[in-house]
């Protein structure tokens, strides 16, 4: 069974139609990664999937049932982690409170075993000297990492990457795509929107093309790449690889 | 030039006592400004009709004399409810109009703080909340807020102090803080200059002593930002 399936999904801004019908599912285990232009719509796809924007219209069925916006939202997003392109850490907690509070506030664990699991997780992410450390006192991409495991610690059944290396210096990249691919083969559920190419081609079973608001053309890493099917696929990649 | 310290000296223990009562005025009418202009934030953020509730409160209070506020609570009140008010509150009848009145007034420049600290909070805050399951009233309340008090101290220092000096406004209902003691003792005297000359003094000591606190206070909450 697909864990997420979307269904004819539009989404206007006032007069911009964003979204102009996307229809795919993501299965249980998949790694898809979410490619295009900028201003594709990419991004508005993944935020519509956990309702951080209201679609206009279509449906978002997670795990067998529709979403329904006017129910209790946060239900669904705890099953769905997120990972921002701007981090979006909690600058007044330190790094272990930002992992612990959702855990504690919303799963009801208790404080001590909030927080081994949290020391964990940041072992898991390289960071264990950090957990004492506030935000501001990490680089760009220790912060994007204790954004993972902010977002891991909710154990989330999806998890959605919007652009997480976009804003990191060069440098800081790789060490982002690491702890995304490590968390690929341990079986995680991923829907990666970003310009990583190579990563896109060593790590997902699926890539999407988007374009104006369209789902254009899906297929593996593969064929998408070396045999790319539609003209506007063939244009976007060859004017980035 | 003919200035009488010893005015000066004598009239500073009275005073002082108008002084505690302003302070007392002023401290009980921030503390429930604060939470009827917190609330007042909140509601004009919501969706609901009540946001308008509260736009007008805001408008009313900021758009009216403070004067005739206290006019309205300390007179309008008794008058309509039946030209009296119950005996065991009429002795202090005009310390409490005047809480209420500065209260409400203060909530709602209060209100106009708050919102604007809760706008100041990145937008990316909240959803980073709401994506782990929040719900937007946990996110409101550990996310939100919490980042909102920084920006909102040092205005609501100023508030404070603003409200401080407005409460001189309240010896317009005879009640005896700094500035109807000074009134009291310029009336038996007759020698304003002396007389309002500390009374400023004491204003200008309280008004510096609160920005050094706020200021400190401001220091103490930077952490990790």
């Amino acid at each position: 069974m697909a864990i997420i399936e979307v269904n004819n999904l539009h989404k206007k801004f006032n007069q911009l139609h964003v979204l102009k019908g996307i229809t795919t599912r993501i299965e249980q285990n998949e790694v898809v990664v979410v490619i295009g232009p900028s201003g594709s719509g990419k991004s508005t796809f993944l935020r519509c999937l956990n309702f951080l924007e209201i679609p206009t219209s279509g449906e978002i069925i997670f795990e067998g049932s529709v979403i329904n916006p006017n129910e209790n939202l946060n239900l669904i997003r705890r099953e769905m982690g997120m990972v921002f392109q701007r981090f979006n850490l909690f600058p007044h907690m330190k790094v272990i409170d930002n992992i612990t509070l959702a855990p504690k506030l919303v799963r009801n664990i208790q404080p001590d075993i909030a927080v081994e699991q949290g020391l964990n997780l940041l072992e898991k992410v390289n960071l264990s000297d950090k957990a004492e450390s506030f935000p501001e006192q990490l680089s760009g991409g220790q912060q994007q990492r204790v954004a993972i495991a902010r977002a891991l610690a909710m154990r989330p059944k999806v998890m959605l990457f919007d652009e997480p290396t976009s804003a990191l210096d060069p440098e800081m990249i790789g060490e982002v795509l690491d702890v995304m691919k490590s968390l690929a083969n341990e079986g995680m559920t991923m829907i990666v929107v970003t310009h990583e190419m190579g990563f896109a081609r060593e790590v997902s079973d699926r890539v999407i093309f988007m374009d104006d608001g369209l789902l254009i053309e899906e297929n593996t890493p593969d064929e998408l790449f070396n045999n790319p099917q539609h003209p506007r696929t063939q244009a976007f990649l060859s004017k980035i690889l | 030039m003919d200035f009488r310290w010893d005015l000066v000296i004598s009239s500073v223990p009275l005073l002082l006592q108008g002084a505690w009562l302003t302070i007392k005025l002023t401290t009980i009418a921030v503390f429930f400004g604060i939470i009827l202009g917190t609330l007042a934030a909140l509601l004009r953020l919501t969706k609901g009709p009540f946001r308008y509730l509260a736009s007008i409160y805001v408008d009313f209070m900021r758009g009216t004399p403070l004067l005739v506020q206290i006019f309205i609570i300390y007179y309008g009140i008794p008058s309509i409810t039946g030209g009296q008010i119950s005996p065991s509150i009429v002795d202090i009848w005009p310390f409490i109009a005047a809480v209420i009145a500065l209260s409400i007034n203060s909530g709602a420049y209060v209100a106009e703080i708050v919102r604007a600290g809760i706008q100041a909070v990145e937008k990316g805050q909240s959803e980073a909340a709401l994506s782990l399951g929040l719900t937007p009233a946990e996110t409101m309340r550990h996310i939100i807020l919490p980042q909102a008090f920084r920006h909102i101290v040092p205005p609501l220092g100023n508030e404070f102090i603003a409200l401080l000096k407005d409460s001189s406004l309240v010896s317009a209902i005879a009640l005896e803080e700094l500035v109807r003691k000074g009134q009291i003792i310029v009336g038996r005297t007759f020698r304003p200059f002396e007389v309002y000359f500390v009374v400023a003094i004491l204003y200008l000591i309280m008004t510096v002593t609160i920005s050094r606190i706020v200021s400190i206070l401001e220091r103490r909450l930077r952490v990790g930002e």
